[in-house]
């Protein structure tokens, strides 16, 4: 009798279970099949994981030890009739209405489904097959690498940053000097006007008309007299220009005028 | 054919004063493929798009000290587009907090006579360069990593150097004068640059010297 007693409150506790698993999975297909299109991933894994945490409340309280083992049980049926019953059905909320030769074997199946039964048969002939030695050594692989994960994980936060700093000090993405030089030669070309090599822009250079074709040219020179005002004339710009080319020979000067001056831009 | 009458009135006026916010960072040549990710998954979803363009600074010196300066853009990817030619004002000091450089800016498009327009109005040009990068939105914010190329024969946009082994990075934005928020804006998104780049304001007065 106490046996009994155990079985009939066993099977109530799993059936309040079940019927939880059930409410929460007929939530979330409702949620999946109608406002899918506000669904958010966060809300999702909310859902499987009320579904997981049940499953995992089930399992339980079947491992429990005043279950008694429901594998003695048999559940045979006594009368199957192809006719509908009214009773079962209110009972199943109109999903089992009849109970009858066709539903038997699926609602009383004990054995696991024919695919999963081939895969258990591949599963445990490959694991013979390897040998308890071989076997042994890949569980104690398996074993260090989620002890070496688990610490990893669980250590505290300061370490990980720590280590992550480290790494990227050492890799530095971004060169300040860097950073000066080329905002420098965005906003008023430094380095970058009077680097051309010497060759062609030698003292010969006479008709300056020649140059103002086409593409303006930068520097525009001057031989002889007149070369000791430019130093004083030429802007900041033109200073700093000069200060910089160390390689130019001095013949070349800059001569940036004004248009102010009533001088003919061909006449230079 | 008759000169248009001289008492049409120039058009003047209704221009909004528009104001460029500006951050700029520089990228080591190793870094530019994380960036370039980042930007990817921070901006605005479209496809990237890159340019090489060809800038020219054009100076024109009048009797006071400061010359004044105009930028014209070409691009090289796309040789019949028009023209860009900007004028960027001196950057508004004032401000310590303002996280952005801040200066007067006026855009316009003009044709391929453009070099020779401005020759004969008297200005010379000063510097030229060749830019090619990357162009990024977000927005209203514009993030523009390039990499800058000297010209080594004036007019010759194939042969070029590179200035350095950095890509430049730059963050603006353009808006109406009076808009602070916008440089807010722009410092909580260089925030999500760092530690790969740091934009920074870098003030180009301060270079000089």
């Amino acid at each position: 009798q106490r046996e009994e007693k155990q079985l009939e409150a066993s099977v109530e506790s799993l059936i309040s279970r079940v019927a939880h698993v059930k409410n929460a999975l007929h939530s979330f297909i409702y949620k999946l099949e109608n406002e899918y299109e506000r669904l958010t991933w966060p809300s999702v894994l909310d859902n499987f994981a009320l579904l997981s945490g049940q499953l995992n409340t089930i399992n339980k309280l079947l491992r429990n030890e005043k279950t008694p083992s429901f594998r003695n049980q048999v559940i045979i049926p006594l009368v199957l009739s192809p006719d509908r019953d009214e009773d079962l059905a209110k009972l199943t909320e109109q999903r089992v209405p009849v109970f009858s030769h066709e539903i038997v074997p699926d609602y009383l199946r004990t054995k696991p489904d024919p695919e999963v039964e081939e895969q258990e048969k591949t599963l445990s002939t490959e694991a013979a097959r390897i040998g308890p030695d071989v076997a042994q050594k890949q569980i104690q692989a398996l074993n260090k690498l989620c002890t070496t994960l688990l610490e990893k994980l669980s250590n505290p936060r300061e370490d990980r940053d720590a280590e992550s700093a480290a790494m990227r000090q050492s890799k530095p993405s971004f060169n300040p000097a860097d950073t000066n030089a080329l905002v420098s030669a965005v906003a008023f070309g430094k380095g970058l006007s009077k680097c051309r090599p010497p060759g062609p822009v030698a003292p010969g250079h006479q008709g300056q008309g020649s140059m103002m074709s086409g593409g303006p040219t930068l520097q525009q020179v001057t031989i002889g007299g007149g070369s000791g005002q430019q130093a004083g004339m030429g802007g900041p710009v033109a200073q700093q220009q000069q200060g910089q080319t160390g390689k130019m020979p001095s013949s070349i000067k800059t001569n940036i005028k004004s248009a102010s001056g009533s001088m003919h831009p061909y006449n230079r | 054919m008759e000169a248009p009458p001289v008492t049409v009135m120039p058009v003047t006026g209704g221009t909004i004063n528009m104001m460029e916010y500006l951050l700029q960072g520089s990228v080591l040549d190793q870094a530019l493929e994380s960036l370039l990710h980042r930007l990817r998954g921070l901006c605005d979803n479209m496809e990237p798009e890159t340019f090489t363009d060809h800038e020219l600074v054009y100076l024109l010196k009048g009797q006071q000290g400061n010359p004044f300066i105009l930028r014209a853009r070409r691009s090289l990817s796309h040789p019949t587009a028009p023209w860009h030619l900007r004028y960027l004002g001196q950057s508004e000091v004032g401000d310590k907090s303002r996280h952005a450089l801040v200066r007067n800016c006026v855009d316009v498009a003009a044709s391929h006579s453009l070099p020779e327009f401005l020759n004969e109005m008297g200005f010379r040009m000063d510097h030229e360069f060749v830019s090619n990068g990357h162009i990024f939105r977000k927005g209203a914010m514009k993030i523009v990593v390039s990499k800058l190329s000297r010209i080594l024969v004036p007019g010759n946009t194939e042969n070029t150097e590179h200035l350095s082994l950095s890509y430049l990075v730059e963050l603006s934005v353009l808006a109406p004068a009076g808009q602070d928020t916008v440089s807010e804006d722009m410092r909580s998104f260089a925030e999500q640059l760092k530690p790969l780049v740091h934009l920074e304001k870098i003030d180009p007065s301060k270079q000089r010297h």
